[in-house]
Protein backbone atom coordinates (compact mmCIF):
# COMPACT_ATOMS: atom_id res chain seq x y z
CA UNK A 1 0.00 0.00 0.00
CA UNK A 2 1.35 3.40 -0.91
CA UNK A 3 1.10 6.16 1.69
CA UNK A 4 -0.79 9.30 0.77
CA UNK A 5 1.24 12.04 -0.79
CA UNK A 6 2.21 14.49 1.89
CA UNK A 7 3.50 18.03 2.13
CA UNK A 8 6.85 18.93 0.61
CA UNK A 9 9.95 17.25 1.95
CA UNK A 10 11.73 19.15 4.75
CA UNK A 11 15.18 20.62 4.14
CA UNK A 12 18.11 18.36 4.86
CA UNK A 13 21.80 18.83 5.54
CA UNK A 14 22.52 19.77 1.91
CA UNK A 15 20.23 22.78 2.08
CA UNK A 16 21.80 23.83 5.38
CA UNK A 17 25.32 23.67 3.89
CA UNK A 18 24.14 25.56 0.81
CA UNK A 19 22.59 28.28 2.95
CA UNK A 20 25.70 28.59 5.14
CA UNK A 21 27.97 28.88 2.08
CA UNK A 22 25.66 31.50 0.55
CA UNK A 23 25.57 33.53 3.75
CA UNK A 24 29.37 33.24 4.11
CA UNK A 25 29.83 34.56 0.57
CA UNK A 26 27.49 37.48 1.24
CA UNK A 27 29.32 38.17 4.51
CA UNK A 28 32.72 38.04 2.81
CA UNK A 29 31.63 40.40 0.03
CA UNK A 30 30.12 42.81 2.55
CA UNK A 31 33.21 42.59 4.75
CA UNK A 32 35.62 43.33 1.90
CA UNK A 33 33.42 46.10 0.52
CA UNK A 34 32.91 47.56 3.99
CA UNK A 35 36.63 47.58 4.70
CA UNK A 36 37.37 49.33 1.39
CA UNK A 37 34.73 52.04 1.64
CA UNK A 38 35.03 52.23 5.42
CA UNK A 39 38.52 53.70 5.04
CA UNK A 40 37.02 56.98 3.92
CA UNK A 41 37.36 59.64 6.59
CA UNK A 42 34.45 61.15 8.47
CA UNK A 43 30.91 59.99 8.93
CA UNK A 44 30.58 58.77 5.32
CA UNK A 45 32.95 55.85 5.90
CA UNK A 46 31.17 54.97 9.13
CA UNK A 47 27.77 55.14 7.45
CA UNK A 48 28.90 52.98 4.52
CA UNK A 49 30.42 50.36 6.83
CA UNK A 50 27.22 50.32 8.85
CA UNK A 51 25.14 50.00 5.68
CA UNK A 52 27.18 47.08 4.33
CA UNK A 53 27.01 45.23 7.65
CA UNK A 54 23.27 45.89 7.99
CA UNK A 55 22.55 44.61 4.48
CA UNK A 56 24.69 41.50 5.04
CA UNK A 57 22.92 40.78 8.34
CA UNK A 58 19.51 41.31 6.74
CA UNK A 59 20.37 38.84 3.97
CA UNK A 60 21.61 36.33 6.56
CA UNK A 61 18.41 36.70 8.59
CA UNK A 62 16.24 36.32 5.49
CA UNK A 63 18.13 33.14 4.58
CA UNK A 64 17.71 31.86 8.14
CA UNK A 65 13.96 32.49 8.11
CA UNK A 66 13.60 30.72 4.75
CA UNK A 67 15.58 27.74 6.04
CA UNK A 68 13.77 27.66 9.43
CA UNK A 69 10.41 27.44 7.68
CA UNK A 70 11.67 24.53 5.59
CA UNK A 71 12.89 22.20 8.34
CA UNK A 72 10.61 19.90 10.31
CA UNK A 73 9.53 20.31 13.92
CA UNK A 74 12.04 17.87 15.43
CA UNK A 75 14.89 19.69 13.70
CA UNK A 76 13.54 22.98 15.06
CA UNK A 77 13.27 21.52 18.53
CA UNK A 78 16.88 20.34 18.34
CA UNK A 79 18.03 23.83 17.39
CA UNK A 80 15.94 25.55 20.07
CA UNK A 81 17.22 23.17 22.74
CA UNK A 82 20.80 23.52 21.51
CA UNK A 83 20.61 27.31 21.40
CA UNK A 84 19.30 27.59 24.94
CA UNK A 85 21.33 24.92 26.73
CA UNK A 86 24.39 24.70 24.50
CA UNK A 87 24.64 28.42 23.79
CA UNK A 88 24.12 29.34 27.44
CA UNK A 89 26.62 26.75 28.67
CA UNK A 90 29.16 27.78 26.05
CA UNK A 91 28.74 31.44 26.97
CA UNK A 92 29.15 30.65 30.67
CA UNK A 93 32.28 28.58 30.05
CA UNK A 94 33.70 31.28 27.78
CA UNK A 95 32.91 34.02 30.27
CA UNK A 96 34.67 32.15 33.07
CA UNK A 97 37.74 31.52 30.93
CA UNK A 98 37.98 34.96 29.35
CA UNK A 99 37.22 36.92 32.51
CA UNK A 100 39.66 34.84 34.52
CA UNK A 101 42.40 35.52 31.99
CA UNK A 102 41.47 39.15 31.40
CA UNK A 103 41.22 40.13 35.06
CA UNK A 104 44.56 38.70 36.12
CA UNK A 105 46.81 41.22 37.84
CA UNK A 106 49.93 40.45 35.85
CA UNK A 107 49.32 43.10 33.21
CA UNK A 108 47.04 43.68 30.28
CA UNK A 109 47.65 41.57 27.20
CA UNK A 110 47.10 44.58 24.94
CA UNK A 111 50.68 45.72 25.23
CA UNK A 112 51.99 42.26 24.39
CA UNK A 113 49.91 41.68 21.28
CA UNK A 114 49.84 45.27 20.05
CA UNK A 115 46.06 45.36 19.90
CA UNK A 116 43.98 48.47 20.27
CA UNK A 117 41.09 48.73 22.70
CA UNK A 118 38.69 48.39 19.76
CA UNK A 119 40.44 45.19 18.60
CA UNK A 120 40.23 43.70 22.07
CA UNK A 121 36.58 44.69 22.41
CA UNK A 122 35.69 43.07 19.09
CA UNK A 123 37.87 40.06 19.89
CA UNK A 124 36.10 39.56 23.22
CA UNK A 125 32.71 39.72 21.58
CA UNK A 126 33.70 37.25 18.87
CA UNK A 127 35.31 34.95 21.45
CA UNK A 128 32.05 34.74 23.39
CA UNK A 129 30.19 34.08 20.13
CA UNK A 130 32.61 31.26 19.29
CA UNK A 131 32.11 29.71 22.73
CA UNK A 132 28.35 29.93 22.24
CA UNK A 133 28.58 28.30 18.82
CA UNK A 134 30.82 25.55 20.17
CA UNK A 135 28.33 24.81 22.95
CA UNK A 136 25.49 24.99 20.45
CA UNK A 137 27.16 22.45 18.16
CA UNK A 138 27.84 20.01 20.98
CA UNK A 139 24.28 20.33 22.35
CA UNK A 140 22.75 19.92 18.88
CA UNK A 141 24.71 16.72 18.28
CA UNK A 142 23.80 15.48 21.77
CA UNK A 143 20.08 16.10 21.12
CA UNK A 144 20.12 14.03 17.93
CA UNK A 145 22.19 11.27 19.53
CA UNK A 146 19.66 11.11 22.36
CA UNK A 147 16.61 11.20 20.07
CA UNK A 148 17.76 9.05 17.17
CA UNK B 1 4.23 8.91 25.83
CA UNK B 2 3.76 5.59 24.02
CA UNK B 3 2.62 5.22 20.44
CA UNK B 4 1.70 2.57 17.88
CA UNK B 5 3.38 4.20 14.94
CA UNK B 6 5.69 1.31 14.18
CA UNK B 7 2.85 -1.22 14.25
CA UNK B 8 0.57 0.92 12.11
CA UNK B 9 3.36 1.54 9.63
CA UNK B 10 4.22 -2.16 9.46
CA UNK B 11 0.57 -3.08 8.88
CA UNK B 12 0.62 -0.90 5.79
CA UNK B 13 4.05 -2.11 4.70
CA UNK B 14 5.39 1.42 4.65
CA UNK B 15 9.01 2.29 5.21
CA UNK B 16 10.02 5.08 7.57
CA UNK B 17 10.84 7.14 4.49
CA UNK B 18 7.31 6.54 3.12
CA UNK B 19 5.75 7.73 6.35
CA UNK B 20 8.13 10.66 6.56
CA UNK B 21 7.11 11.67 3.04
CA UNK B 22 3.42 11.43 3.91
CA UNK B 23 3.90 13.56 7.02
CA UNK B 24 6.32 16.06 5.50
CA UNK B 25 9.02 15.37 8.08
CA UNK B 26 12.46 13.78 7.92
CA UNK B 27 13.05 10.04 8.31
CA UNK B 28 15.06 10.82 11.45
CA UNK B 29 11.99 12.46 12.95
CA UNK B 30 9.86 9.38 12.20
CA UNK B 31 12.50 7.21 13.84
CA UNK B 32 12.60 9.46 16.91
CA UNK B 33 8.78 9.31 17.10
CA UNK B 34 8.65 5.53 16.77
CA UNK B 35 11.24 4.93 19.45
CA UNK B 36 9.32 7.23 21.80
CA UNK B 37 12.27 9.60 22.11
CA UNK B 38 10.38 12.53 20.68
CA UNK B 39 6.77 13.52 21.30
CA UNK B 40 5.11 15.24 18.34
CA UNK B 41 3.43 18.61 18.47
CA UNK B 42 -0.36 18.66 18.37
CA UNK B 43 -0.46 19.63 14.66
CA UNK B 44 1.87 16.74 13.78
CA UNK B 45 -0.15 14.34 15.95
CA UNK B 46 -3.29 15.34 14.04
CA UNK B 47 -1.46 14.84 10.77
CA UNK B 48 -0.36 11.37 11.87
CA UNK B 49 -3.93 10.51 12.84
CA UNK B 50 -5.16 11.70 9.45
CA UNK B 51 -2.54 9.69 7.54
CA UNK B 52 -3.47 6.50 9.41
CA UNK B 53 -7.20 7.28 9.47
CA UNK B 54 -7.45 6.76 13.21
CA UNK B 55 -8.17 8.99 16.20
CA UNK B 56 -5.17 10.40 18.05
CA UNK B 57 -5.99 8.56 21.26
CA UNK B 58 -5.81 5.21 19.50
CA UNK B 59 -2.28 5.99 18.30
CA UNK B 60 -0.82 7.79 21.31
CA UNK B 61 -1.26 6.74 24.91
CA UNK B 62 0.10 8.07 28.18
CA UNK B 63 2.90 6.21 29.97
Amino acid sequence: MTPPSGPKRPFGLGTFVLMMVGVAVVGAVAGVAGSIVGDQPGPLGLALTLAFMAVAMAVAFAACIWWWRGIDEAAREAHKWAWWWGGSSGMAAGAILILTLALRDDGSPSGDVGSSAADLFAGGMLAILLFQLAGYGVAWAAWWLKHR
Amino acid sequence: MNNRLKVLRAERDWSQADLAHALGVSRQTVNALETGRYDPSLPLAFKIARVFGQPIESIFTED
